[in-house]
């Protein structure tokens, strides 16, 4: 068992307390954890589905274009800010179990030490609580 | 291995008639490797009292700073190896980005706050960041991580043939999670500590105190003796007493400790309260560990 860097668990822990979706990527763009917020968009509580590999949690949950179309995973916010190690911001649809599209923002920043990335945290805010993309 | 504890208290020396068994030096713990190295875990008052110990001996030995609160570095410039021009003392502690290690502890050893400076020291003094990967000392593998505290802090495992110490004093791994149901690889400090032979950690607050002190950076009485009873280490030494703490009251601590340990399933002696001047002998982890007070 590998201990994970603090600041992921930090990280873990105050996404644990908000209510605003929150997603938490590690430094390989392993999905480690999301929070009960967003478990409830998505239909599926984080402790069912465990960590997801960058490979595959994009398909999971979408997202989509406008045109419903898949988003490429290099584009989504996630991706670049791990990455790019800079934040980064989209709209898009994402996909829930039961088969509903919800509308967001998105809104990820890098985690990044004096020891490099440690991975990335997303928002993501439903537009329809703010009127954006309507 | 063997180990001895210099200092036990937290946040501020806190001498008097109401300390003296649990002492009121802050925090310190001498480390004699199998080879005769010596490591010092931080630099509290208690490190005084370590150096006074060692006579002229030796020549060479290593500071592990957990991190440069005062209450862990306070005792550097009344360190008498220091002061003399045959030691060689290397420091250890943790990176900023903000300055050098060496930097940052001359803000403390320097005018108005200290009579001598950091290049006035007779030792031949070094300062080193932590690895982020295992390094050795002598006989010892070191591994450093960072853990849940108030500003870039440490935790520390030395190795030792088959004994192993966790030495992490200033710690809150509950802040804002549950550690009983937490996974083990998502608490803080947790694999610094799994399976040691001895693990020190912090205790400052009663299951009272706690609530009123969220996010100072150290643990409760439940939430360490649950950090112990998953980190599965054979023995832990509650640590970082506050001093606010009597003697009588940290009686009253330890009985707790070592009853909430018992009824979670834990082997008698499992768990206690650190004491200024206690000394543990680790042996292979099969073989136990030896309290020689």
């Amino acid at each position: 068992m590998t201990q994970k860097p603090l600041e992921l668990i930090l990280a873990r822990n105050l996404m644990s307390a908000l209510s605003t979706p929150a997603f938490l990527v590690d430094e390989g763009g392993v999905l480690v954890f999301y929070n009960e917020a967003a478990g409830l968009l998505l239909g599926r509580r984080f402790e069912e589905l465990g960590a997801v590999g960058p490979d595959e949690w994009g398909s999971l949950f979408g997202p989509f274009d406008t045109e419903g179309e898949p988003i490429p995973y290099d584009e989504l916010p996630l991706v670049v800010a791990v990455r790019n190690g800079r934040p980064a911001h989209a709209d898009f649809e994402i996909g829930s179990v039961d088969g509903s599209r919800h509308q967001v923002e998105a809104s990820a920043f890098p985690i990044l030490t004096a020891h490099g990335s440690q991975g990335a945290i997303a928002v993501f805010w439903p537009a329809s609580e703010n009127g954006a993309g309507s | 291995m063997k180990v001895k504890l210099w200092g036990t208290r937290g946040s501020i020396p806190s001498p008097g008639p109401e300390t003296i068994r649990y002492g009121g030096n802050t925090s310190c713990v001498g480390v004699t490797l199998s080879d005769g190295s010596l490591l010092a875990l931080d630099a509290g008052t208690g490190i005084r009292n370590l150096g006074l110990a060692l006579a002229a001996e030796p020549a060479r030995l290593h500071i592990l700073l957990t991190h440069l609160h005062l209450d862990h570095i306070q005792g550097l410039v009344f360190f008498a190896p220091a002061f003399r021009s045959q030691t060689e003392i290397v420091i250890w502690g943790p990176a900023s980005a903000e300055a050098s290690l060496r930097d940052r502890i001359a803000r403390y050893i320097s005018a108005p706050l200290s009579p001598v400076e950091v290049r006035e020291l007779p030792c031949d003094v070094s300062f080193r960041h932590c690895p982020t990967a295992e390094w050795e000392i002598g006989p010892a593998r070191i591994r450093a991580a960072s853990v849940a505290h108030r500003g870039p802090t440490l935790g520390y495992r030395i190795d030792d043939g088959d004994s192993s110490l966790a030495y992490i004093p200033d710690h809150e791994p509950a802040l804002g999670a549950d550690l009983d149901l937490l996974e083990e690889d998502w608490i803080s400090g947790l694999g610094l500590a799994r399976d040691a032979s001895l693990l020190i950690h912090d205790g400052q607050y009663t299951d009272a105190e706690y609530p009123d002190h969220i996010g100072w950076g150290h643990s409760s009485l439940s939430h360490a003796v649950s950090f112990a009873r998953r980190s599965r280490a054979e023995r832990t030494v509650l640590f970082h007493h506050d001093p606010m703490h009597t003697d009588e009251q940290l009686d009253r601590l330890d009985a707790e400790a070592r009853q909430r340990w018992s009824s979670g399933g834990g082997a008698g002696g499992g768990i206690e309260l650190a004491k200024e001047q206690s000394e543990y002998e680790l042996t292979a982890r099969a073989a136990g560990i030896a309290s020689a007070t």
